[in-house]
């Protein structure tokens, strides 16, 4: 009996493929999700990068065609040494070239704009673009991570009161805006 | 002469660079050759534990850098071969007590007289892992089919690239599991070397016997009968150069000829 059923499961095993493709699934979800991880520690984009990667592309791609953004997909692929980056882009529909044209002098209009733009604008680009390192507006340090841009942003209404710091203690550390703040209660 | 100094490194913790250390040490002395074990891992030292020599440490490493004793002083000769010595981590001080200048300066005296000076790293990447790597030129890299695991190797292999001195990093993968790589639950020997791309050095399977000679404080290399303790064997027999098959362990059909494809590969880069 102990040999037919061994023979039996042994020859079973060949006619049940769901229950291997269950383990699969586990094994390859692992593979899959590692292969995302490591490509992003790798190459030091976030998925906050990447998605701010993917709309600029979408952006500029949809200038010249029509495309479908929810089907768009980027990828990273890796062949030994070499990292690439694969992009797919569904096109709806070709743009003719007045629109071409249309949409090139928007954009470029726009730039323009983004240069003549005001303190408070610049601001807010520099929000969005701050972890690139370089930064279109260079009115401010673009490496401040965001805590601190945050307490920068707070300081000048401060020190409006004050009308004392210079801007650089504007910039300063944290622990020197505690400081600020004492004096200020000493003087009130 | 001038020996190899390799560090034996993961990132993660619980991997088994202690465990890999004592068995490769204890298994390239067993072959005859002049071993030193440095443990790196200062406030958690535990390499004396496995080669059963707690009771016998007098120094250690950080007494040989603040000149309380001479570097021979400070090394403990294993029970049964004289040819391995351990030079053993400071239990009561951290990581800061020494530096990597210091920790490269001890292995470079060293290798003067051992052929192997295998350094057992700390987990994690900052100063203990940055002292260990110092003196070395080559690096095994441990670690288990697991994601967690694997991440952290490869962030090591990342920070091993940018060291010059590092001419050689391998791949030890221990705790395989062949019954969970059978049935897909695991991610197999081929999985990892493809995501990590560097050459491998060992595949370790999980053994029991491994808790058992922990207990003893004896590596599992001495054990003849020992799985894991001949596939410990196997990697002391390839850092001599030897080309060694891997050990079956009986995965889905096709793994011993990727294997030796994957052997083949490691032939071209060394």
């Amino acid at each position: 009996m102990g040999l037919f059923s061994d023979i039996y499961n042994t020859v079973a095993k060949f006619f049940r493929p769901q229950e291997e493709q269950e383990g699969e699934a586990s094994k390859s979800v692992a593979t899959n999700r590692l292969k995302l991880v490591l490509m992003q520690d790798r190459t030091n984009l976030t998925p906050r990068i990447l998605e701010q990667m993917r709309s600029e592309l979408i952006d500029l791609l949809s200038r010249y065609v029509e495309l479908d953004k929810e089907l768009l997909e980027l990828n990273f692929e890796q062949e030994g040494d070499q990292v690439a980056l694969m992009l797919s882009i569904p096109v709806i529909r070709a743009k003719d070239e007045e629109e071409i044209e249309a949409a090139i002098k928007a954009h470029q209009e726009e730039i323009s704009e983004d240069e003549e733009c005001d303190e408070t604008e610049s601001e807010e680009t520099e929000e969005t673009e701050s972890e690139e390192g370089e930064t279109v507006c260079e009115s401010e340090e673009s490496d401040t991570d965001e805590t601190e841009k945050i307490s920068d942003s707070e300081k000048p209404k401060k020190s409006k009161k004050k009308n004392v710091s210079t801007p650089e203690e504007m910039k300063s550390s944290e622990g020197e805006e505690v400081c600020e703040e004492e004096t200020e209660e000493i003087q009130g | 002469m001038t020996g190899r100094v390799i560090v034996i490194t993961s990132g993660k913790g619980g991997v088994g660079k202690t465990t890999t250390s004592a068995n490769i040490g204890t298994a390239l002395a067993k072959s005859g050759y002049k071993v030193v074990l440095i443990d790196t891992d200062l406030g958690l030292r535990n390499l004396d534990l496995l080669l059963g020599l707690e009771n016998r440490i007098v120094y250690t490493i950080v007494d040989v850098i603040e000149e309380r004793c001479k570097l021979k002083q400070a090394l403990v000769k294993d029970k049964k071969n004289p040819n391995l010595q351990l030079l053993a981590a400071a239990q009561t001080r951290d990581k800061t007590a020494v530096n990597a200048e210091q920790l490269k300066d001890i292995c470079d005296k060293l290798k003067e007289k051992n052929d192997f000076v295998l350094v057992d790293c700390p987990a994690g990447i900052e100063q203990g892992f940055q002292n260990a790597v110092a003196g070395a030129s080559e690096a095994i890299v441990v670690t288990t089919p697991e994601m967690s695991a694997i991440r952290d190797a490869d962030r090591i292999i990342g920070l091993l690239a940018t060291k010059e001195e590092i001419t050689s990093t391998k791949l030890l993968l221990n705790r395989v599991r062949p019954n969970l790589i059978k049935s897909n639950e695991m991610m197999s020997v081929d999985d990892v070397v493809e995501i990590l791309e560097i050459p491998l050095v060992g595949i370790i399977p999980e053994d029991t016997g491994i808790i058992t000679s922990t207990n003893k404080g004896e590596p599992i290399v001495n054990d003849e009968n020992a799985l894991a303790g001949k596939a410990y064997r196997n990697v002391a027999q390839r850092i001599l150069g030897e080309e060694i098959p891997f050990l079956d362990l009986d995965e889905p059909k096709g793994f011993m000829a990727k294997i030796k494809n994957v052997f083949a590969k490691l032939k071209v880069k060394v």
